[in-house]
């Protein structure tokens, strides 16, 4: 089968700071990694290639530097890789980027299946996979959290919502994203490294993709942030004083009093 | 020897020394101070009063006052030494370097940052990276031990085998001596023959010669690429004879050299839900490099990676980022906390012996094993010869076979590591733990001579007793 997965690079959150003022994440210095739940996406594709027989094509929209993202997802396993990548892409949200892999995805097509992370570690919003599975306009299975099975041209996927499981079957070619308990993936071996570092990257730019340059980028994207905020978190405290034992017993008493009136005793 | 209980008249006067709020009786809190890393079951001691001092000065009075008293002083860090020298076994008081915990200056012109002993060895980090500086010193628990701990025990760790340990990027200290006096050993130069070594002689005595109250250590321009390598070998022989060729035949000096045996990689993957495919494996090595040009690193990794699968690895799995560093990394330090929950009766060891002598070493932990019916796996910093066997209890021991077995155990392994050219700890230190066995094996006269210099400095024998000598 023909896999395509999506993959973004995103900066890696494990030390990360945020900007004081402004409340956005302070990017310089910090390490780019592929989006950790990407990794899933890529692992999943491995697994059913190895299964099924076929090759994956791993896609990603990004500076020059994504590149990196791509030969991580090479070096365990993947077969080919495409960048989507120019000036006229900064700035897309979403939407504008959902566009521009649909572009990619239906000149380097037909997949019997594309496969994204749940949701990206930066932006957190979880929106391009359901987005592309629309422009592509193929059945779309959110929250996947195991493959149950593949054949004859259906796919069988088990859904983790918050409160169960629910097991949906689609038409191929489909487009799922799954969350981290899909599986667990593989560390890139020093053969798969070495494949990777020399293997070429096809990059693709508006043109070749044959987009109207008002329907990308910045200009093409319909998402405007009005303000970016910490939210403040505001606890009101009430302390019951209870320095000696004498003491304690009244702060029992208050306590209890206290939690009556909120409702929590009865 | 004899000390003198803590009466209220102790008290009273730490109070006036500290303040009020920083002597504490409360049992919690004791019982808190009583133990460290070790077996609590085994070495546990409560302290009979908690002292927080936040300068010299004060830690300069109490000294001076617990000497004329005879009281038992045991300093204490952020309590995750191995040894238990942190252990008020005498009780007496327990001299905590938490409130001095401040980073006094990070000068980048001379490369150094001024610390006190409270400051979390990561918290240092954390500041000076920002300046693109960092402090080679890399215990495994860097996330909460105290840089006053990381002195006093000279700790090693995971970065030694190219870095060193500790001691060398202590260029001054500022030591309160038993009788009082507040000494400023060393400073910000990096030369000094002027007279004895005397920092050097402070640094690893495991707070038996004084309390650290400040501190010079050397920064060194933090590395911008690094490149980890997981590998996978059948046999324990075949890992552990690629450690030096690494370095003889590649002429790379990694930063770390990790080996970890089946049982230790096994119980640790568990422990942290780790995946990954070691079905076949028996033995496994973690090679860190690092430097400032990535391109060389990784060129470097490649070169060690393609040594070892032509040295018979199974697999070589690379890891160049953090997410994936983090991932293998937190095989090897979880390890001594997932044997802990397998099985909480054991002796973490900490034996050093020359990189060569390792494969005998290894076929000795297996006789041992053997002979006393006991398991031992066995992990560490292979890269400078300094490994973690475990002696870990049999389930069908009573606790008092089990502490007859241990002795012997030990007492065979040690004389078999001196044979081999080795010492009793390479970094944990002799603490409470080992002193018996530092005795039997130490050569006579050195010890009497390490007797006659502790007398010196602590003439009343106050500065945390039984540790490094029996008392």
């Amino acid at each position: 089968m023909r896999i395509a997965v999506t993959v973004k690079q995103v900066p890696e959150t494990g030390d990360v700071k945020m900007d004081e003022v402004t409340g956005t994440l302070v990017r310089e210095g910090c390490e780019s990694i592929m989006n950790p739940l990407d990794l899933h996406a890529v692992e999943a594709a491995l697994v059913l290639t190895q299964n099924h027989g076929g090759e994956i094509t791993v896609i990603s929209m990004g500076p020059p530097d994504a590149e990196r993202a791509l030969r991580e997802a090479l070096s365990m396993g993947c077969h080919q890789a495409l960048l989507i990548t120019g000036r006229a892409f900064a700035g897309s949200d979403t939407w504008a980027t959902a566009l521009a892999l649909s572009h990619a995805l239906r000149q380097c097509g037909p997949f019997d299946l594309i496969l994204c992370g749940e949701k990206a570690t930066d932006g957190e919003t979880g929106q391009v996979g359901p987005e592309l599975a629309a422009l592509l306009d193929v059945p779309l299975v959110t929250y996947v959290g195991r493959i149950v099975e593949v054949q004859k041209g259906k796919i069988i996927a088990s859904r983790y919502l918050e409160d169960g499981c629910e097991k949906i079957e689609a038409d191929l070619p489909a487009l799922l994203t799954v969350v981290r308990a899909v599986n667990s993936p593989r560390l890139p071996t020093l053969r798969g490294k070495k494949a990777a570092r020399s293997a070429g990257i096809s990059h693709l730019d508006e043109s070749q993709l044959g987009l109207d340059p008002e329907r990308i980028g910045l200009r093409g994207s319909p998402t405007r942030v009005e303000k970016i905020y910490r939210p403040q978190i505001t606890r009101t405290s009430r302390i019951f004083h209870a320095t000696d034992e004498k003491k304690a017993q009244d702060a029992v008493e208050e306590y209890i009093t206290f939690l009556r009136e909120k409702g929590v005793l009865r | 020897m004899l000390f003198n209980p803590v009466d209220q008249e102790v008290l009273e006067e730490l109070a006036r020394i500290v303040g009020k709020n920083n002597v504490c009786v409360d049992r919690e809190r004791l019982l808190a101070f009583s133990r460290d890393e070790t077996p609590p079951e085994r070495y546990q001691h409560l302290p009979e009063v908690i002292v927080t001092p936040s300068k010299a000065a004060e830690v300069a009075q109490i000294l001076r006052y617990a000497s004329r008293r005879r009281i038992p002083v045991t300093p204490r860090g952020a309590g995750s030494g191995l040894s238990g020298g942190a252990i008020p076994c005498h009780g007496g008081i327990a001299l905590s370097c938490e409130r001095m915990n401040r980073i006094l200056e990070i000068d980048e012109i001379n490369m150094v940052a001024v610390v006190e002993p409270g400051v979390v060895t990561n918290e240092l980090n954390r500041e000076v990276e920002k300046r693109g500086l960092f402090f080679a010193g890399y215990p495994m628990s860097l996330e909460t031990c105290f840089i006053g701990g990381n002195i006093a025990e000279n700790a090693g760790g995971g970065r030694a085998v190219k870095y060193g340990v500790t001691g060398r990027y202590i260029l001054g200290l500022e030591l309160v001596t038993p009788t009082g006096d507040i000494l400023n050993l060393g400073g910000k130069r990096v030369k000094d023959v002027s007279g004895y070594d005397l920092k050097s002689l402070v640094i690893g005595s495991e707070g038996t010669l004084g309390i650290i109250t400040r501190a010079v250590v050397k920064l060194l321009p933090l590395p911008t690429a690094k490149v980890d390598l997981l590998v996978l070998f059948r046999e324990v022989k075949e890992a552990i004879e690629m450690v030096p060729r690494i370095m003889t035949e590649l002429r790379v000096i990694p930063t770390s050299v990790e080996f970890m045996d089946e049982v230790a990689f096994t119980v640790s993957c568990r422990y942290i839900n780790e995946n990954l495919p070691y079905g076949e494996a028996g033995a496994m090595l973690l090679v860190e490099m690092d430097g400032t040009d990535l391109e060389r690193v990784e060129l470097e990794a490649e070169e060690v990676g393609e040594r070892m699968l032509e040295g018979g690895a199974i697999e070589v799995y690379v890891a160049d980022n953090y997410t994936t560093q983090e991932r293998i990394w937190s095989v090897r330090r979880s390890i001594a906390e997932a044997l802990m929950v397998e099985s909480p009766h054991q002796s973490l060891e900490d034996i050093v012996v020359p990189l060569s002598a390792i494969p005998e070493l290894i076929v000795h932990l297996r006789r041992l094993s053997d002979t006393y019916n006991i398991s031992i796996p066995c992990y560490g910093h292979a890269g400078d010869g300094n490994l973690h066997a475990t002696l870990v209890k049999n389930p069908h021991m009573s606790m008092e076979e089990w502490y007859r077995v241990q002795d012997a155990a030990l007492d065979d392994l040690y004389h078999v590591v001196k044979e081999l050219g080795g010492a009793l700890s390479g970094e944990h230190g002799i603490g409470l733990k080992r002193c018996s066995f530092f005795e039997r094996i130490c050569d006579p006269a050195e010890l009497a001579l390490m007797r006659r210099i502790k007398r010196v400095f602590d003439p009343a024998g106050i500065m945390n007793p039984g540790k490094i000598f029996c008392a």
